[in-house]
């Protein structure tokens, strides 16, 4: 199936690789052309910036560039706009400044080749996509930059398509099992809808016990994470089920509430707004649910597809076909896809996986 | 030697005189001080495209290496007139110039909170840009009546950091970093900004990142509002930082 297939129902898609190089700005090439050929008129913007030249920390790297067709509409910056060459109609000059200039919205009057670099803070993302699908767009591409996800919250995007790829490790089994960390973080599943009513509204964090009480805890008591804190919080209240989190939830909160699980062989809730706000480098969820901490969101993030890279620039690659087996082996649910792949076509029939 | 007009669509280094490409450099090979070592370090010169290389200096580092100075001639240029539209061009204020617009813009102090995030030990670059004592003889921002900073040093844990800006009602993280082309320190960076969205503050905080190789368009990909490099002194910083602030503010109505 074509990427544009799966992700067409996301009216604002967000595109997210997990490094730098994993083919994210291809992914967005391709789903551009498969649009184009659609005849659907695209919006794009990049919370990073995408169609430059060279890679801004290894200089050997050169990137792809994004091509569009006339009428797409597309935020980037003042300059970046003037420099592209292309004639275009200026729709709105909005107040988001960026290293690079001020973020416009333009609809594109001839084809062609340019970069683009938009609002980078998650709320300007929101409201530029808006902007376009108000001014004609019929789905919006928010490209991503380097390991950014906040784009990717369901408070911005509809849908998301991850880009992983060789880059992550020289071992393929290593890029399989951190590319499945990642998407069981995204994936992570909603809170059911019974427990929703004890925490919904909350702005500080709460503790929620047996008995159906709640307890309200300092504001910055889990980002301050203060060594011990939590162990002995969680000791004053043995009958605790879970623990809502209104903001970041950092991997050396969840890892102190793991170690209080498991040492009492207990099950604890942590549960987050969705998947964007739980920062996990170390240890993927699936790890941490064994411990007895379970990890749950109030919005969950739909996951479109995962595209990868079997090149590492500069360095080492992988068979595409394998490493694609060896995803979706790991990872079950969600197309994988080398769009670059020359079996990649419209014509061929999704992974028996996907459902 | 009659003065010359520059031409702008052709810059290439100058030394002794305008276009006569001549570069220093200096740089390590892993071989042992010898003569086959200094035959090395020209060939990869000339192999690097520069035309009479000479070397002016060079020893031994320790066993098996050898530093070397060398001149060359660059044959190559940039058109500077299709680059210099890219991004800001700041005009910076001087400290007083500094003063008065905080003043008259803002009318209350500045909150900077600063560190070396991550494993990054290095404090340097946030000392000479927060505290008093500064970098040649330009002080910090702790020196700036208009600023209340506070620098928490090194190895902060990205978390922390945040949670310190939070308590304080920080207008401005500072982070230095020294990004290299692996991927630890770029991450560092890049969850400080998702710490913030996660938080729900990105909009009230300016997020500046420094370090060595920190250029704008980096910058801009990690998620922050600018990136300062080399050569970037206290007032460079206090000027986007004020200047920022006010559009904030002034767009905030």
């Amino acid at each position: 199936m074509l990427l544009a297939d799966l992700t067409a129902s996301a009216r604002r898609l967000a595109l997210v690789g997990l490094a730098k190089n994993t083919g994210k700005t291809v992914a967005l090439a391709a789903l551009v052309g498969e649009l184009d050929a659609q005849r659907r008129t695209v919006g794009v913007t990049s919370v990073g910036r995408d169609g430059e030249e060279r890679d801004a920390i290894d200089f050997r790297i050169g990137k792809p560039r994004v091509h569009l067709r006339a009428r797409s509409l597309i935020a980037t910056t003042d300059a970046l706009l003037r420099d592209s060459g292309i004639p275009h109609e200026l729709l709105e000059q909005t107040d988001v400044r960026t290293p690079l200039g001020r973020v416009m919205i333009a609809r594109l009057l001839g084809a062609g080749r340019i970069e683009v670099a938009g609002p980078s803070a998650a709320a300007d993302v929101r409201a530029v996509s808006d902007a376009m699908l108000g001014h004609g767009a019929e789905q919006v591409l928010i490209d991503g930059a380097i390991d950014r996800r906040a784009a990717s919250s369901p408070a911005v995007a509809d849908g998301l398509v991850i880009s992983t790829g060789a880059v992550l490790s020289a071992d393929a089994d290593e890029v399989v099992q951190r590319t499945r960390d990642a998407v069981e973080l995204v994936r992570l599943s909603e809170l059911h809808a019974a427990a929703r009513a004890s925490v919904d509204a909350a702005d500080v964090p709460r503790l929620i016990l047996g008995d159906g009480s709640a307890v309200d805890l300092p504001p910055r008591f889990v980002l301050a994470g203060e060594p011990g804190a939590l162990s002995a919080l969680l000791d004053a209240h043995p009958s605790v089920l879970r623990l809502f989190v209104p903001g970041a939830l950092p991997e050396a909160f969840v890892r102190e509430a793991a170690v209080w699980a498991r040492r009492g062989s207990r099950e604890l809730e942590l549960v987050a707004l969705d998947p964007t706000r739980v920062f996990l480098a170390e240890r993927g969820p699936g790890w941490y649910a064994a411990q007895g901490l379970h990890l749950s969101v109030l919005k969950p993030i739909s996951l479109r597809a995962v595209t990868i890279n079997p090149l590492a620039p500069q360095s080492h690659s992988f068979d595409s076909a394998a490493l694609r087996g060896k995803l979706r082996a790991a990872i079950e649910g969600v197309p994988i896809i080398d769009v670059l792949h020359p079996q990649y076509t419209g014509a061929r029939a999704p992974a028996p996986a996907v459902s | 030697m009659p003065p010359r007009e520059v031409d702008l669509t052709a810059v290439g280094p100058y030394a002794d005189h305008l276009g006569d490409g001549l570069v220093q450099m200096s740089f390590t090979l892993p071989v042992p001080y010898s003569l086959a070592a200094r035959r090395a370090a020209l060939e990869l010169a000339g192999a690097m495209g520069f035309e009479e290389p000479e070397v002016v200096h060079y020893e031994g580092l320790t066993e098996g290496y050898t530093y070397f100075v060398m001149y060359g001639r660059a044959t190559r240029t940039v058109d500077f007139t299709a680059l210099s539209q890219e991004g800001f061009d700041i005009e910076y204020m001087s400290e007083s110039e500094i003063e008065r617009f905080a003043e008259s813009h803002l009318a209350r102090r500045i909150v900077v909170v600063g560190a070396s995030t991550g494993s990054d030990t290095h404090s340097v670059g946030i000392d000479a840009m927060l505290n008093l004592k500064g970098y040649h003889g330009h002080h910090g921002l702790e020196g700036y009546p208009c600023f209340e900073t506070h620098n928490l040093g090194s190895q902060v844990p990205n978390s922390v950091l945040l949670a310190k800006a939070i308590e304080v009602h920080a207008d401005a993280i500072l982070v230095s970093q020294t990004v290299t082309q692996q991927n630890l320190h770029v991450h560092n960076l890049t969850e400080l900004v998702e710490m913030v969205e996660a938080e729900g503050r990105r909009r009230d905080i300016i997020l500046v990142c420094g370090g060595p190789r920190l250029t704008n368009e980096l910058a801009k990909e990690l998620g922050y509002d600018a990136g300062f490099s080399k050569g970037t002194y206290p007032h460079h910083l206090a000027t986007f930082i004020v200047r920022e602030l006010a559009a904030r503010v002034a767009a905030a109505g």
